[in-house]
């Protein structure tokens, strides 16, 4: 009785989050939604004594996956008015070939085809553990598609990165580690110039000059660091 | 304290009806808490908004309910673009999230799974180490 | 349990795999502009694998992993043709982001991935061995096309191939699952057996549908083509050479698979919706190609008459039709291989060469390669001599064979249409005045490459024997 209520109120709120997830107009609003639309459907799972799957929809999907959505949403910078041109115009085609999809669907599937339609769902007892059975399956039947994932991932991270890296930045941050480090040596350079002749322009201080230098030196190595 | 009590009463009452599912029945706190916490949510916003009708009274005129930007109308969208740093991470984050997902159910049946499964998991966490050094190595994971 | 037997039949995946995160790594350490180390690790490692795979190649077919992989001989000659194919895309392409300047490590190691991918899709014998082949792959090519961060083009090109490959993505995973939910089992042998036990149920048919619409996408079959023209124009010329070749084995092998492995009781069914598919491929390939001023979009719709033609051999339903199709698929990946590569080849920094005209009085500028790209032309056209001719020839013998006459007529009456605009390409190379005289300038290892390229073409076309031997055997010790 109480587990058919929850059911019914999950399965209720799963339906009208995902309707309103699409129709919403704010994305961020949408992309709330979905994390609703997730939340509910890990419920199902867990009527269905699929912990492991519940777990993980709301680890993955709704601790990570939102994240990243929130984060496109914030970055696209979306122009609504642009997303809606056009909706009157494909809806015809649209419409016919989703309703045309709907009826075969109703016409083909229906629970017996997949010898479900028997009211004899396996329950089990308290100790039973349903991330056990996914285990052994995974790591011992399922090894070799697991290591594909694996690779796969491998992948995701190598694309990520080229994709988005710009190298490098040239930020103006201080860097107080290797301001502490500098030595005197660093900054100032001590030219030995040849004396200038005594006929030569007597208000030109050689001193003065390689002074000149020497400060002009410091500016640069500071713009190099 | 309380909970618990209720969590009792409550499974006495299922277990009267002959109605309970073992497995479920270690999640029924989850459920409480849920629905408590929707409880006590929706009627802390329905008897503030209520007791702010009826106490309270609203007069919105126009430059009242305008944003306010220290004095100036407002420039642009309140929304600015991020960076798309905070994308890459997000993403390097999701997955180490999916690897975690992986090596939960792992753990719990290393018993089980022999070393086959113990060398499966070794290799697969290699492959993603690779990722990690290739990370490191490319400065994605400053930001300086 | 895992045996060692096991791991030894894996070992060419093991080896490209450790190589491939091994390069990753070193590539980081790489400080050189050209990444000579990436590249010739790269090639080193498609070598080797490719020894590793005729040196553990089976006696009889062998699975392994609870069924999950399979190696047989369509497998091995399969992914042989991957390597060879890749080895020269990755030479063109080496060249091809030298000149252009915009050379990553990444690429290569992201097509050793994209091989990999291919490879597990070619002995996939599970729907999910086969699902997570096909997304390595097409995970690897999307960043390989996005690369060039500089080329809107490029980035819109990765987009479209983003997306609807998703879509088609789901497409195909819908459909597996409602295989499964009928069948109780992924494994494909399996799914035979129990099909052919149980009888008709009308799930299979619509599960067989949305399979349907995932390979046809994935092969680029009308109505699932738009994709290509875009994809194909928007993306670096390297990247489109490399997308035309190789992975068209893989997913021919995807095909195989599903339809031949998994679902050949079905075969009425699947028969009906390939000749559908074949028939709007090659009239909407060759008389929209005609069209076309920019060769890569012209090779593009060509590619998708090309698929057309394939669907032909599959349809026949018999094991030397299969035969016929996968040697037109080889002999397709080395054509379009060459017909990429000139376009690289004649290419230079800030220039593509991806315009009709740009071929215009390649006769005057260089002889030799206006006659590599006239055999390249013909071979594609169909003409005699050359290999194009023996694949549409086999593939067209064994639909007779198979009693369709009228649809062999209908392939003969669409593949002259398609010789106009092959030909007509030959005509701008010898009969016009060149924009310009600017001269070659390409590396040695290129024009040898592109020359052997497509001489193959002229002396395999000369003694098209060997590989349709090795075709028919591969295919009628499987079936």
């Amino acid at each position: 009785m109480i587990e058919q209520t929850v059911f019914y109120i999950f399965s209720a709120l799963l339906l009208l989050s995902a309707g309103l997830m699409i129709t919403v107009r704010n994305p961020v609003f949408a992309a709330l939604f979905l994390i609703l639309s997730f939340f509910s459907t890990s419920a199902i799972w867990l009527l269905l004594e699929a912990e492991f799957l519940a777990i993980t929809l709301v680890v993955v999907y709704v601790g990570a996956v939102m994240i990243l959505f929130m984060f496109v949403v914030m970055m696209l910078d979306i122009n609504l008015s642009a997303l809606r041109e056009g909706f009157a115009r494909y809806l015809p085609i649209g419409g016919m070939v989703a309703i045309s999809m709907a009826l075969s669907m109703v016409l083909v599937i229906n629970a017996g085809e997949f010898g479900l339609a028997s009211d004899t769902v396996q329950r089990h007892g308290a100790d039973y553990s349903n991330t056990k059975e996914l285990g052994v399956a995974l790591y011992t039947h399922y090894l070799y598609p697991f290591e594909i994932a694996g690779a796969i991932l491998l992948v995701a991270i190598i694309a990520a990165i080229t994709l988005t890296m710009r190298g490098p930045r040239s930020s103006k941050a201080q860097k107080p580690g290797e301001q502490v480090l500098v030595k005197s040596t660093d900054r100032l350079r001590i030219i030995k110039m040849k004396s200038e002749g005594a006929d030569s322009e007597p208000e030109k201080d050689p001193l003065a000059e390689s002074k000149l230098a020497q400060s002009e030196d410091i500016t640069v190595k500071k713009e190099s660091l | 304290m309380y909970l618990v009590c209720l969590h009792e009463v409550f499974f006495n009452f299922w277990i009267d009806k002959g109605v309970t599912n073992q497995v479920l029945e270690n999640y029924f706190p989850i459920l409480l808490f849920i629905v408590i916490g929707l409880v006590l949510g929706v009627s802390m916003i329905v008897i503030g908004f209520g007791l702010g009708k009826i106490m309270g009274h609203a007069r919105p005129y126009k430059a009242k309910q305008s944003p306010y930007e220290c004095g100036f109308e407002a420039f642009e969208n309140a929304r600015i673009k991020f960076d798309v740093r905070y994308y890459l991470v997000a993403i390097l984050f999701i997955i180490f999230d999916l690897e975690i997902a992986f090596l939960f159910p792992w753990a719990v049946v290393l018993d089980e799974i022999g070393m086959a499964g113990f060398w499966a998991m070794m290799i697969f966490l290699a492959v993603l180490v690779v990722g990690f050094i290739y990370e490191w190595r490319k400065g994605a994971l400053e930001w300086e | 349990m895992i045996s060692k037997a096991e791991i030894l039949i894996l070992m060419p995946e093991i080896f490209i795999l450790t190589l491939a995160c091994l390069i990753l790594i070193v590539d980081t350490f790489s400080q050189d502009p050209l990444r000579r180390v990436t590249y010739y690790l790269s090639q080193l490692t498609l070598v080797l694998t490719a020894v590793l795979v005729i040196g553990f190649s089976p006696e009889q077919t062998v699975y392994a992993f609870g069924n999950s992989f399979i190696s047989d001989g369509m497998s091995v000659v399969l992914k042989t043709g991957v390597f060879v194919i890749s080895f020269f895309a990755f030479l063109y392409s080496h060249e091809y982001l030298k000149e252009h300047g915009w050379l990553k490590g990444e690429y290569f190691v992201l097509g050793l991935f994209a091989i990999l991918g291919m490879m597990i899709l070619i002995s996939a014998y599970s729907l999910l061995t086969v699902y997570l082949g096909l997304e390595l792959l097409s995970l690897s090519l999307y960043a390989m096309i996005a690369m060039h961060r500089e080329s809107t083009t490029a980035s819109e090109a990765a987009m479209k191939f983003f997306v609807l490959g998703a879509i088609a993505s789901g497409m195909l995973l819908y459909g597996m699952s409602m295989i499964y939910g009928v069948t109780g089992s992924l494994e494909l042998g399996t799914i035979a057996t129990n099909i052919e036990s149980n009888g008709d149920n009308p799930l299979l048919v619509f599960g067989l549908v949305f399979i349907m619409v995932g390979i046809a996408f994935k092969l680029g079959a009308v109505p699932f083509h738009m994709w290509i023209p875009d994809v194909y124009q928007g993306s670096p010329t390297c990247v489109t050479l490399f997308i035309a070749s190789a992975p068209k084995l893989a997913a021919f092998a995807m095909a195989m698979r599903l339809l031949v492995d998994g679902l050949q009781p079905l075969l009425n069914d699947w028969q009906g919706m390939l000749i559908i598919l074949s028939i709007l491929s090659m009239a909407t390939g060759n008389i929209i190609a005609i069209s076309q001023t920019n060769i890569k979009r012209m090779l593009a719709y060509s590619t998708i008459a090309h698929v057309g033609f394939l669907l032909l051999g599959l349809l026949s339903g018999t094991p030397s039709g299969y035969a016929g199709s996968m040697f037109y698929i080889i002999t397709y990946a080395l054509m379009s291989m060459g017909a990429f590569g000139m376009i690289i080849l004649l290419g230079r920094k800030g220039f593509e060469a991806d315009e009709l005209a740009h071929f215009k009085g390649l006769s005057e500028r260089s002889p030799w390669f206006a006659f590599i790209m006239l055999i390249l032309m013909f071979s594609m056209a169909g003409v005699p001599p050359f290999l194009g001719f023996w694949g549409k020839w086999f593939v067209l013998k064994e639909v007779v064979d198979a009693g369709f006459v009228w649809l062999a007529a209908t392939a003969v009456f669409f593949s002259i249409i398609g010789a106009y605009y092959y030909i007509r390409v030959i005509k701008f190379m010898y009969f016009d005045k060149a924009d310009s005289m600017t001269a070659i300038k390409a590396s040695k290892q290129m024009r040898f490459a592109l020359s052997v390229n497509g001489l193959a073409l002229l002396i395999l076309g000369l003694m098209p024997g060997a590989l349709l031997a090795i075709c028919v055997s591969v295919l009628s010790i499987a079936a």
